[in-house]
């Protein structure tokens, strides 16, 4: 893969009267690389969005082809909207991307009948299909049904390709489904950039982890499937979780750290399986860190887990750094997300 | 009674009868009118569509101005090319004065900000979603221009009506650079300015009645066209 700087977005700010919106401070989307900008709303992602885009101040944002949070239909078809814009071959893509997304049905349709999710299958439609080297989507799959979001987010990470990709959400399955590097962003800066796995397991400081929840990310590939469970191998250890994926799909498993349940254990070998989770790992404590009022505790059962338990549960376990554990997590409180990138 | 009987009788009649002074000032209105209105709306719509997207300083005067053009009064705007079009003014050498093409001219003056600003207004109007939209979209800036005029299809029926409206049924204008006279600059105001003066009040009613049915018609056109483009949004 290529590298270098696709877009440049450091120091780019927004003022509106003496408040500052955004003021991003040293941030830059790599070649090829998938940023997904999280945050609570009124963070100011959308605001950067729309100066990477050139929407707001001096970007010209002519290498950014750009998605707003409410694509807007105009007056016309269907088809109209999905080709405003764009040239015969990128036309020849946005019609079977409109395809795999599920609204070649609609293109004849006046676009102002169209539903929410149309809309926006559309709007990804002809953004994905954009030439331009950097796509930037905001709440890529806001519109989008739950059970559906999984396709999408799958064909979206296809037609994406080998593009950088700038996304913001407030949803954490998109960035678990997308983001290669988290940027937090909160009060119109961003307080943390880096991998994902790293910022959801180690989100660094209070203020962080508040936007964030402490979040764990395995990725894996499933190995069977029962019921609405899928068992995934992710290396080191197996974890099942809430998924339809086929067998050998690869996908991320997330839950949260306050999911997890710490026991201690009296020796090694002890029976695991005594409570209704599907769930149970053994492995050495590896980090302990207090987190305002609850403790954050890191085991690695074959891959690094967090667990996050109250000051009170931690010292009637008097548990420290190096000692056995073992951890459950129910299967219903873990998903199992379809990698938009492998 | 008897009076307005009268008068209203003889307005059926002058009405009815149709004769050729009747129709000659008819087509005359409709040239002069509707040249001046198609001027006006080529030149004031991508103008107001311009005005109402583009984002730079002096924008809100030049609203302001575009504003304040919509109220000109007639009879001034006629004054002002009466100057240019005198025999010494800068425009004195073309001999367009007291001719039907001084008419078009000044009736378009008065169409021309009128189109311009009820486009700029429609366009203004549109949601932040479409506006924010259309800056997404991988065009120029005149094809930009064209996805929003398309929008804002209704609001420029609207300032092509206005625009009609205000210059078929203005008197001021046409009778400053046109002179009123009779089978050459004679139009439908003008000639109910005459009839009027000379008494002829059955004629003036008549010729108002056929002012007011020629609205009607390009009304009813416009109103028809811009309610199929609601229903097409």
């Amino acid at each position: 893969m290529p590298s270098g700087t696709a877009l440049d977005l450091s120091g780019l700010t927004w003022t509106i009267g003496d408040k500052a919106i955004v003021d991003v401070g040293d941030l830059e989307l790599q070649v090829g690389e998938r940023l997904v900008v999280y945050g609570p709303n009124g963070a100011g992602k959308s605001t950067l969005l729309r100066l990477a885009a050139g929407i707001l101040g001096d970007r010209a944002g002519d290498d950014v082809s750009y998605m707003p949070q409410r694509p807007y239909m105009f007056r016309g078809s269907g088809r109209h909207n999905l080709l405003l814009g764009l040239e015969d071959a990128e036309s020849n893509k946005a019609e079977t991307l409109a395809k795999r997304l599920g609204v070649s049905n609609v293109l004849g349709s006046p676009a102002a009948r169209l539903s929410g999710g149309e809309r926006q299958r559309l709007a990804l439609a002809r953004t994905l299909a954009s030439s331009r080297p950097v796509v930037a989507l905001d709440e890529p799959l806001a519109a989008i049904d739950a059970q559906d979001r999984d396709e999408v987010s799958a064909i979206v990470g296809d037609a994406l390709g080998d593009r950088a990709a700038l996304i913001v959400t407030h949803d954490r399955d998109v960035v678990v489904a997308f983001a290669d590097r988290v940027a937090v962003m909160a009060g119109g800066r961003v307080l943390q950039v880096g991998p994902a796995q790293e910022i959801l397991l180690h989100p660094g400081g209070d203020d962080i982890a508040g936007v964030l929840g402490f979040q764990n990310i395995l990725p894996g590939t499933v190995v069977k499937s029962d019921g609405p469970l899928v068992q995934v191998a992710c290396s080191g250890l197996m974890v099942w979780a809430l998924g339809k994926q086929a067998s050998g799909s690869d996908v991320r498993v997330t839950f949260g750290a306050e999911a997890v349940t710490l026991h201690t254990v009296a020796a090694p070998g002890a029976d695991l399986a005594r409570d209704s989770a599907r769930n149970h790992w053994l492995g050495p404590v590896h980090t302990i860190e207090e987190v305002g009022r609850l403790v954050e505790v890191v085991v690695d059962v074959g891959q690094p887990v967090a667990a996050l338990i109250t000051a009170g549960s931690m010292e009637g376990m008097s548990i420290t750094v190096g000692d056995q554990v073992a951890l459950s997590v129910k299967a219903t409180a873990a998903h199992a997300v379809t990698a938009a990138k492998q | 009674m008897d009076f307005l009987g009268d008068v209203f009788g003889d307005a059926i009649e002058y009405v009815v009868e149709f004769g050729p002074e009747l129709r000659a000032i008819v087509s005359l209105t409709l040239v002069v009118a509707g040249l001046a209105t198609a001027i006006g709306v080529v030149l004031g719509v991508p103008f107001g569509v311009w005005l109402g997207l583009a984002r730079f300083r002096g924008r809100t005067l030049l609203l302001a101005l575009v504003n304040t053009g919509m109220g000109i009064p007639p009879v001034l705007a006629g004054l002002l090319l009466l100057i240019l079009l005198w025999n010494n003014g800068v425009l004195g050498s073309w001999g367009a004065l007291y001719t039907p093409g001084a008419m078009v001219a000044a009736q378009a003056l008065l169409a021309f900000p009128i189109a311009a600003g009820v486009t700029a207004g429609a366009v203004r109007n549109l949601s932040v979603d479409a506006q924010e939209q259309l800056a997404a979209l991988n065009v120029g800036a005149v094809r930009r221009g064209r996805i929003a005029g398309r929008e804002v299809w209704p609001g420029i029926a609207a300032a092509v009506a206005a625009s009609f409206g205000r210059v078929v049924a203005e008197v001021g204008a046409v009778l400053i650079v046109g002179g009123n006279i009779e089978g050459e600059t004679r139009v439908l105001t003008t000639a109910i300015v005459q009839e009027a003066r000379q008494s002829n009040l059955g004629a003036a009613l008549g010729l108002g009645i056929v002012l007011l049915a020629l609205a009607l018609v390009v009304n009813l056109a416009l109103t028809w066209a811009q309610l199929r483009g609601e229903s097409h949004a």
